[in-house]
């Protein structure tokens, strides 16, 4: 940025940004903190954990289905490309379902998620930090944390379980479909090589890392949402912010999932 | 050098221009006034062709918009000089670049003469020398002098005050007024000025008009304005709480 | 229904518009770097960790089935190479990028409509999309590609130590090229070109298209995520289509 730093400038610029990284995560670890603070009396507004959960889950249904029905097909696909070499065509649908349920679907849906309800989060919420009505709230002595944050956040996880249940059957459905059009697999040998081979666990490993990924995808649109500065431009910025932070926060908890989920 | 004639915009379905007559002749100064959200710049921005309008017809300078392609209509807009209610500075510019931008993009205009042109230009607005400053480092007056600089900048044969003194103390808008009368001696050029504060449109705009709902209601002498027959109008222009607004 | 078809018209317009001003060439000095800068290298950190991190789970979750089955690991390196360069690289790059480089336009484009600045521009004689989205396109598309063997790299090392750390397989057997075909290459580059130009033209148009205030730019936001990571997922599906029947010998 800086010309004047010559040869050091590169190192400057990834220590910054490795700051800027501690500073963000530290205001979310003072988020979650406050979260479960406002837990403890586990006083939960049930009309607006419904209201948000009806404009996250139900929203976001259709682009869910879209994403995960195109994830079973190119899952089909990738692993047509591998089983047509060996000719083993009765491990193509066990190949696809596992990659669907263990691992990409919960990844995309997850990014899918983030896109949709995330950054749409992110952005009411600083809408109405730079229009000053969390400050309002707050002279009114109600906690934002507990009004504002906690039903989201549970809302969202809530919400992401579901969306993963529902995008794991169509991925599956879009996939067998595919796969009969395409390498004329029938549909009774493809599922009997999809349930002889996968287990209850390989779905659960799929839902446990969707409660993570819902987790945190709430967390950092929670985060950038409220913590945002400077008008209409803040805004965007802070969408961005939220879903980069989000991606990040899903790529990392994913690999930690799989270390400890086998 | 602008009329309309029964233009019709509609957003959404439903109509926020409805049925505008207007002829403004060159050299003329025409002060548009009216409540919030009754169409005014919606108004402005289907005069000059940013907006296309759902019906009726537009011409600027005797050229019909409706059918004009995209170069014509690039043509005509870089006859118009305009002064955006938020200012619309670009932000990712310095203030000399702003106010160079009209005529850099034009080109055919030498380095050397641009420079001078905006040296000229922002000192006539009182900013002489800040043109490496950027629009966020300046207060709201300021950027609006800037604004207004860029609008003159290239000599345009219309110029197009949206909101001049919207959010500025009553001695700036003094000072802006001043500053948009000695523009408009200086350049002779046609003037449109749409303004909530009525006190200074009045005395800047000899003809004025207003539009509610998208109608225009009144359309004549700034003098006779407040003695309308229309009782939305005398309402607006006398600020009295009873009536039919 | 009417909107809808003009949504798609107006879409067409803005695409073909984008990609005729870039080839026309009339771009503000600089702007082009300045763009690759803004969209290339403050990505490169954000690509790193994400296919680094994504490239271990899928090795390890590969590994750990083969464990399952025939125990032999020495083919998983060159697999993994293999479709990393004709779907997981750029498929997963893009996806990276949609987020990060689609809401940045977005946003920018955006918080310029709002406060009129588009107009200003439109008023200065300028087209909006020659002057914003035809930088941001000719930008992407050389840097999704930098990105993309950058993000293959790395998924490649990270993927190697992953397989040595947890499954003892060596790298040396690990970083086997010899599976990727000029079919694979081919697949490979044309979803890295297609991406690329899908993502800003996408993403440009949700920003050009923005309503209202900070609410707007928001939302314009939000919209320009789903459909460049829509966007990518299509073209995704189409391409990998097209490379199974054109290089793969069909069905």
């Amino acid at each position: 940025m800086n010309s004047a730093r010559g040869w050091t400038a590169p190192v400057q610029l990834v220590g910054e940004r490795v700051l800027e990284g501690i500073e963000e995560v530290g205001g979310m670890a003072l988020l979650l903190i406050g979260l479960l603070r406002a837990l403890v009396p586990p006083r939960i507004s049930g009309r607006e954990l419904l209201r948000q959960l009806n404009k996250m889950a139900v929203s976001s249904v259709p682009i869910v289905m879209l994403t995960a029905f195109f994830t079973g097909s190119i899952m089909v696909i990738q692993s047509g490309i591998f089983v047509k070499r060996f000719g083993a065509y009765g491990l193509l649908g066990w190949g696809a379902g596992y990659a669907v349920l263990r691992e990409v679907g919960p990844l995309l849906i997850g990014l899918m998620f983030s896109g949709r309800v995330g950054s749409n989060n992110a952005a009411e919420l600083a809408t109405m930090t730079v229009t000053e009505q969390i400050d309002g709230l707050r002279a009114l002595a109600i906690e934002p944390i507990r009004y504002l944050i906690v039903p989201r956040v549970l809302a969202m996880v809530i919400a992401m379980l579901c969306l993963l249940v529902i995008g794991d059957l169509v991925a599956l459905g879009g996939g067998a479909l595919l796969t009969r059009i395409l390498f004329h697999v029938e549909f009774s040998s493809l599922f009997h090589s999809l349930f002889d081979n996968l287990k209850p666990w390989d779905f659960l490993i799929g839902v446990i890392k969707s409660i993570f990924f819902g987790f945190a995808i709430a967390l950092t649109s929670c985060h950038f949402g409220t913590s945002v500065k400077g008008g209409a431009i803040g805004v965007g910025r802070a969408v961005n912010d939220a879903v980069v932070a989000a991606a990040l926060a899903i790529m990392v908890s994913d690999y930690l999932l799989t270390l400890v989920l086998r | 050098m602008l009329a309309l004639s029964r233009v019709r915009k509609l957003f959404r379905g439903a109509p926020v221009l409805d049925g505008i007559e207007l002829t403004i002749r060159r050299g003329e100064t025409w002060g548009l006034c009216g409540p919030g959200a009754s169409g005014k710049s919606v108004l402005l921005k289907v005069m000059c062709g940013l907006l296309r309008s759902d019906g009726g017809n537009v011409r600027i300078a005797g050229v019909p918009i409706e059918q004009a392609d995209e170069p014509t209509l690039m043509g005509l807009r870089a006859r118009f000089g305009m002064l955006f209610q938020n200012n619309a500075l670009f932000d990712f510019m310095t203030v000399g670049d702003n106010v160079a931008f009209p005529l850099t993009r034009r080109g055919g205009v030498d380095p050397e003469e641009i420079r001078s042109r905006v040296a000229d230009r922002l000192r006539a607005v009182g900013l002489a020398g800040s043109e490496n400053r950027f629009p966020s480092e300046l207060s709201g007056g300021m950027r609006k002098r800037v604004g207004i600089a860029r609008a003159v900048i290239a000599r345009p044969d219309i110029l197009i005050y949206d909101e001049p003194t919207a959010g500025l103390d009553p001695v700036t808008t003094s000072k802006i007024y001043d500053l948009l009368l000695r523009e408009r001696e200086e350049t002779g050029a046609t003037v449109v000025v749409v303004s909530s504060d009525l006190p200074p449109l009045l005395r800047f705009a000899p003809r004025i008009a207003m539009i509610y709902r998208g109608q225009l209601h009144y359309d004549g002498p700034s003098s006779e304005a407040a003695d309308a027959p229309d009782p939305i109008v005398r309402q607006f222009l006398r600020g009295e709480v009873e009536g039919p607004l | 229904m009417k909107r809808w078809l003009d949504g798609i018209r107006l879409f067409n317009y803005v695409a073909r518009q984008t990609v005729i001003a870039a080839v026309r060439g009339r771009r503000p000095r600089g702007e082009l770097l300045r763009q690759m800068d803004q969209l290339g290298n403050r990505s490169v950190l954000f690509i790193a960790v994400t296919l680094g991190f994504i490239s271990m789970v899928l090795v390890f979750q590969t590994c750990l089935q083969i464990n399952h089955i025939t125990g032999d690991l020495s083919q998983v390196g060159a697999e993994f190479a293999k479709i990393l360069v004709h779907e997981f690289g750029p498929t997963l790059t893009a996806m990276m990028l949609a987020t990060r480089v689609g809401a940045g336009i977005a946003a920018e484009v955006g918080s310029m409509v709002v406060t009129e600045q588009v107009d200003a521009l439109q008023m200065c004689g300028v087209d909006p999309i020659e002057y914003l989205i035809s930088p941001r396109f000719l930008a992407s598309l050389l840097m999704t590609a930098v990105l993309t063997v950058l993000g293959i790299t790395v998924a490649l090392g990270m993927g190697a130590l992953i397989a040595y750390l947890s499954f003892h397989v060596n790298p040396r057997i690990f970083f086997d090229l010899s599976r990727i075909q000029p079919g694979d290459l081919a697949t490979g580059m044309a979803k890295v070109v297609a991406y690329g130009a899908a993502i800003p033209i996408v993403s440009g148009f949700c920003g050009l298209t923005t309503h209202g205030g900070s609410e707007g730019v928001g939302g314009a936001t939000t919209r320009a995520v789903i459909a460049s990571s829509f966007a990518v997922i299509a073209l995704d599906l189409f391409l990998s289509c097209t490379g199974l029947l054109l290089f793969q010998g069909g069905l």
